[in-house]
């Protein structure tokens, strides 16, 4: 309060964490990895029925390197496993994961010897989205989610 | 079927009593039981005939009988071989043991055979004398086991827990 009209027009005051909160938070950049059905779930929230540009994420980067929320969304096999971590390593930080579907939280109806029995086995996933496949206000929660995490987190979290 | 004693006779007189009767199977297609010995002169005389010239090897694929075990030998190997010529089909069928499951390779009659022959290999684990490079075709090179055998279990031989923390 005090110290903007010392300031003058065009100056607030806030914190660092907020202003860069605010920026990512809005700015969400989506990896799509889509392997199954949920990609299809995943294709209709970002048209424009659904229209994941209400928050800020409806730029799709298919390089990894561009990207900071990466979905994944259906059945992740153990032969595909070792190119899931790599595209996750590629993505640059601060970076966010959502297990979208039965298959990427759990392995979903494939309890075999093929498929990986959850990303997390491999990856640190921030929302698990539940559903064979989740409906698109399903995935729309869930990055309301990551949006809600990103608010609390603190730039010196994340080096 | 009309057209299969043509070549049937040519067959017998040439491999004897490692050819049996060639029956219709349900889907119409001739089948004919081969011993394993003389599968690959089989396809090679199929392949060579001046009219017909099975000239297309649609499958090659393989059985597991282990629950079975009256029918015979644990694994089948099923052929299909079509003629593009003659618009013809037939299926050589053969039983191999569990204690040797090992086959001379159809490669040298049909290169298309190769990868045919290393998915067989990578699911049944039957090996293929003869085969030019008989890797895992599909699983990864440290996978143990086979998967499309009777007795492997669905869950891999080390399986994974469903949950994190166990």
């Amino acid at each position: 309060m005090g110290l903007e009209t010392a300031f003058g027009p065009g100056f607030i005051t806030t914190t660092l964490d907020k202003v860069i909160n605010w920026g990512r938070r809005w700015s969400l950049y989506p990896m799509p990895y889509g392997t199954a059905c949920c990609a299809i779930e995943l294709m209709g929230t970002l048209a424009s029925r659904y229209d994941l540009a209400r928050y800020g994420a409806e730029a799709i980067r298919f390089s990894p390197r561009q990207c900071d929320l990466l979905i994944v969304s259906g059945t992740i096999n153990n032969k595909m496993t070792p190119v899931l971590k790599r595209i996750y390593e590629q993505m640059s930080e601060p970076k966010w994961v959502i297990a979208m579907g039965a298959c990427a939280s759990a392995g979903g109806p494939f309890d075999s010897y093929a498929v990986l029995q959850g990303i997390d086995r491999v990856l640190p996933v921030d929302v698990y989205i539940p559903g064979c496949p989740p409906r698109p206000e399903a995935l729309l929660q869930a990055v309301i989610k990551i949006q809600e995490k990103i608010d609390k987190e603190t730039v010196l979290d994340r080096k | 079927m009309g057209d299969v004693a043509n070549y049937m006779e040519g067959l017998k007189s040439q491999l004897g009593d490692a050819v049996g009767e060639a029956k219709a199977a349900l889907d119409g297609v001739p089948t004919i039981e081969i011993k394993p010995s003389a599968i690959i002169a089989a396809l090679k005389f199929l392949h060579e005939l001046p009219e017909e010239g099975f000239d297309l090897l649609t499958d090659l694929t393989a059985v597991d009988w282990l629950q079975y075990p009256e029918t015979g030998e644990r694994f089948e190997l099923v052929y299909l071989v079509c003629s593009t010529k003659a618009n013809q089909r037939i299926r050589l069928k053969c039983r191999i043991s569990e204690l040797n499951p090992c086959i001379e390779s159809a490669t040298a009659v049909y290169k298309g055979a190769e990868w045919l022959e290393r998915e067989v290999y990578d699911l049944f684990g039957i090996r293929f004398d003869g085969h030019p490079d008989l890797r895992r075709i599909m699983l990864w090179e440290e996978f143990e086991g086979h998967p499309l055998r009777k007795d492997f279990p669905t869950r891999g031989l080390h399986p994974v827990e469903r949950t994190p923390e166990s």
